[in-house]
């Protein structure tokens, strides 16, 4: 019997799959509406800001609540230097490069404290950012914020801006997503994987913890600098609002609705940070704050691999159905609330409990350890 | 009298079954040995009596059906498990840590007149009441173990591998003061070990398991000799 | 000098705040193992409750005292209902748990309250009085002090009774506390409890400067981060010593270095982690962790 996942593993359809989803990507800003165009492009930016927090997080199991920072100084960096009339490509290697340069060294101090303390202290990077960037009106025009117009649509394309600012946010995002997908598909990703799951069994195998999240924490400032820039492609504004706390928390709530660890989460992540509050204001709009918080509840108690982890439930829920036993696996991965990607052949590091004869005797088994 | 009672018990850590149906019963004020390699399941017997691992069959304490019964709610009937890796509270002292063992108790006088005992039994204790639970060593710990355990009044004893990680000599001092302790007090036990030799010092009957089942039972005198018992361990 | 010894005090006053939360904190660390990053919010809900109970036309220590008692049912059911399937799991996905309860309270705190600055009476006098030649307002001297007051019941509370006694047993080693008979879920409970109530008394004493709002707690929540990772999370006294630390300098720094005046004061317990840490990564008071495996 083929099924969906059965079908998937073919080659040829793979490349059909693909190509279809090229040909969508080309032709859809053309069809569309402008406001269609323009949402669909700020998921964009947003879901590279996922993807980014994805590395650090879902894939390597550190907390970082400060994420919205890299994207606002990226935004900043972009607006400085598109006002300052510097070439577009500099521009952009600078807004990429300066937050990850500011997120290694974050990283360097922080990653050493082990436990928690990335969460802890990456909580004061959007505290700390939005007086900051109050402070510094010179570089960021201050509580006012700065705004830079360079994403009009060149003449020659003949293309409507909202049309072309989609294909710069298409083509650049489209880049950074193949470009993690295979750095977490790889051997990084697997070193990412073993230092979340514990991190003295990847002592043990030669795998430096604090060096890889060091790694993973610079990628994901790296990459939220390439939102930050796609940002004020769309936005063509930043203020020190865009990097506050509240951004902060719904960033990370996003990427938890998506899918933790997933890189098409990292797209649903996007469009529910971008579609949700409009949806929670059409419901009530002093309630929006109340109703984002009951949605990421209830995801992380239902359905704690994100949205992204529908159909892998549904599947599993049909053979439960057809009195087939429900693999080991599964339901080791529901018990986990961070999942690895659906991709055939990817092994989930969920803790099943083993059977207390093979362990050594441990002093206190139950503690959890801290720093 | 059976004070405790399992009959066919199974048990799963997640989707794996680690015990396929044992069986065994131990008599009031008895003493009754779980035997056999690693992996065969002792350890988890006893946390199926003790409510920390998910089981089925039937086990029946003093009359009442305990199986599925939380951990703190069985200790309450009068279970004391005293656990592999001693389960040492670390951060309390000494006396702190015997305290804890008491805890369901009301009677404070009765409860000193207990510590006073417990140092006796342990000696080694008495010096180190002040000390706390991590600075002690390995064998010190399982006495401390034990003794959280005898605090509690119980009326039967699961002590899981009391002899793990400790050198021959105080292993059999362990043994010994648990075997005064069972003169004197009369408390059941069940007891899993792996050095048979030394769970034959202590109690009257055992049943061998192996991969989470019973492979023999008998008396210590039956058991003592048996290449079976040998087998069981090197694993042929 | 006279600044001086007002912004030490004032530094003294605000940083025992600080220090009350991160106690709140590391109760619920040291017995669930999860950072509850909704503490704060917590408490400003509690504050939030105490302003009705005065509306109400409830007397103001009363009120007060109400909101830390509901405040402690509020800390217990939500350990029971919300977190308590998240405790065994992974820590991290506790954390995410908690900011989703954070962004919630400070929603509905938002909801049935409004956004707006509500301005809540001060349990001490608005009165200054003179030390030294330097004019402290008795509104921090009497904070300190309350919060020095709590610690002292705390430190009573877990090292002279039964009570406290099992619930450092059950922060230790849940298992071995069940064996000897401790009902470790309602322990938990009570741990929760107490940290909920904790932060109110922490909430009700800041509202009266900084005036009641749903996010009014959210600096704080960051200086106490701050004060856990100075002082080190296995050690109280160190967390709040690190707490007045943090809360004096940023005073200081506010006044006496231009560079970072009032609007980056903020920035000060980071430089002073990121300075401290390089030296001494378990922080200053914190015993460094051996982790068997």
């Amino acid at each position: 019997m083929a099924t969906a996942a059965g079908l998937m593993t073919k080659p040829w359809v793979r490349w059909v799959a693909i190509g279809v989803v090229v040909v969508l990507l080309i032709v859809a800003p053309l069809i569309f509406p402008a406001f269609v165009n323009q949402t669909l492009a700020r998921i964009g930016v947003f879901a590279v800001a996922v993807l980014g927090l994805n590395v650090v997080m879902g894939y390597t199991g550190q907390v970082s609540l400060g994420q919205i920072f890299f994207v606002g100084v990226g935004a900043y960096v972009t607006a400085y230097g598109v006002n300052n009339d510097w070439n577009i490509a500099l521009v952009f290697i600078l807004a990429v490069l300066i937050p990850g340069i500011i997120g290694l060294g974050v990283a360097l101090a922080a990653a050493r404290l082990g436990g928690l303390a990335i969460a802890m202290v990456t909580i004061a990077l959007p505290i700390v950012g939005v007086p900051l960037a109050k402070r510094l009106s010179e570089l960021t025009g201050g509580s006012q914020g700065s705004s830079a117009r360079f994403s009009a649509a060149p003449e020659w394309t003949g293309l409507y801006d909202d049309q072309w600012q989609l294909y710069i946010v298409i083509a650049i995002a489209g880049v950074v997503f193949l470009l993690t997908r295979n750095l977490v598909r790889g051997k990084y990703g697997r070193a990412f994987a073993i230092v979340k799951g514990n991190e003295a069994v990847a002592s043990s195998m030669g795998i430096s913890p604090y060096r890889y999240k060091v790694l993973a924490f610079t990628i994901a400032s790296l990459i939220g600098g390439v939102s930050g820039f796609l940002y004020m492609v769309v936005v063509q504004y930043t203020s020190p609002e865009t990097m506050s706390f509240g951004h902060s928390i719904s960033l990370l709530a996003a990427m938890v609705i998506g899918g933790a660890g997933s890189i098409i989460g990292s797209l649903l992540g996007g469009a529910y940070y971008v579609l949700a509050p409009q949806l929670t204001n059409a419901v009530d709009s002093s309630l929006t704050a109340v109703l984002q918080g009951i949605i990421l509840l209830v995801i992380l108690f239902v359905l704690p691999g994100g949205l992204v982890s529908l159909p892998r439930l549904w599947r599993r829920r049909k053979r439960e159905d057809r009195g087939m036993p429900a693999g080991g696996a599964g339901s080791a991965q529901a018990a986990t609330a961070t999942v690895s990607p659906t991709q055939p052949g990817a092994s989930p590091l969920g803790t099943v409990s083993t059977p207390p004869e093979s362990n050594p005797p441990t002093q206190s088994q139950e503690k959890r350890q801290d720093s | 009298m059976t004070l405790l009672e399992l009959t066919g018990v199974t048990a799963f850590y997640g989707p794996v079954q680690v015990l396929e149906g044992v069986s065994l019963s131990v008599p009031d004020e008895g003493a009754v040995g779980i035997l056999g390699a690693n992996g065969a399941g002792k350890t988890t017997t006893l946390r199926a009596i003790s409510g920390t691992v998910r089981a089925g069959g039937k086990i029946v304490f003093d009359g009442k059906d305990i199986r599925g019964m939380r951990p703190d709610k069985v200790a309450a009937l009068g279970i004391a498990h005293v656990p592999e890796g001693r389960g040492t509270l670390s951060g309390l002292t000494v006396r702190e840590n015997l305290m804890v063992g008491a805890y369901l108790r009301k009677d404070r006088k009765g409860v000193e007149a207990d510590i006073e005992y417990c140092l006796d039994l342990f000696p080694n204790l008495k010096e180190r009441i002040k000390s706390h639970g991590s600075a002690l060593s390995g064998g010190e710990q399982q006495m401390l173990a034990v003794a959280r355990g005898v605090m509690a009044k119980p009326r039967l004893l699961l002590l899981d591998e009391a002899s793990l990680g400790l050198a021959p000599s105080t292993a059999k001092n362990v043994y010994q003061a648990i075997g005064r302790l069972r003169k004197e007090s009369g408390i059941a036990m069940l007891v899993v070990e792996q050095n048979a030799n030394l769970a034959f010092t202590l109690v009257d009957t055992a049943t061998v398991l192996e991969t989470g089942r019973n492979a023999l039972t008998g008396t210590s005198a039956e058991l003592k000799g048996m290449d079976e018992i040998r087998r069981a361990y090197l694993g042929g | 000098m006279g600044t001086f010894i007002q912004l030490v005090i004032d530094g003294l006053s605000a940083g025992s705040i600080y220090a009350a939360l991160a106690l709140a904190i590391v109760l619920v660390n040291q017995a669930t193992g999860l950072i509850n990053f909704a503490q704060g919010a917590m408490a400003v809900l509690a504050a939030y409750f105490a302003y009705s109970f005065i509306q109400w036309g409830v007397p103001l220590i009363l009120a007060i005292l109400l909101s830390i008692l509901v405040s402690f049912f509020l800390g217990a059911f939500i350990e029971r209902f919300l977190m308590r399937r998240f405790e065994r799991g992974e820590p991290d996905t506790a954390i995410v748990v908690t900011v989703g309860l954070l962004t919630l309270i400070t929603g509905l705190c938002g909801w049935i309250w409004s956004y707006n600055n509500l301005q809540f009476p001060s349990l001490f006098p608005v009165q200054n009085i003179n030390i030294l030649g330097a004019v402290v307002s008795v509104r921090s001297i009497g904070t300190t002090l309350v919060i020095v007051g709590i610690m002292f019941l705390l430190q009573l509370l877990f090292l002279g009774t039964k009570l406290g006694l099992s619930l450092r047993a059950v922060a230790i080693n849940p298992q071995s506390a069940a064996f000897s008979g401790l009902p470790v879920g309602r322990l938990l409970m009570v741990g929760w409890g107490l940290a909920a109530g904790l932060g109110a008394i922490a909430g009700a004493l800041i509202a009266p400067s900084l005036t009641l709002t749903p996010g009014m707690m959210d600096a704080a929540l960051v200086y106490a981060l701050a004060a856990i990772i100075l002082g080190g999370m296995s050690s109280p006294i160190g967390v709040v010593i690190a707490a007045w630390m943090i809360g004096v300098l940023e005073n200081l720094a506010a006044v006496y270095v231009p560079i970072i005046g009032f609007d980056l004061k903020i920035a000060v317990p980071f430089i002073l982690i990121f300075v401290v840490l390089i030296v001494r990564p378990q922080g200053l008071f914190g015993r460094k962790e051996v982790v068997r495996v």
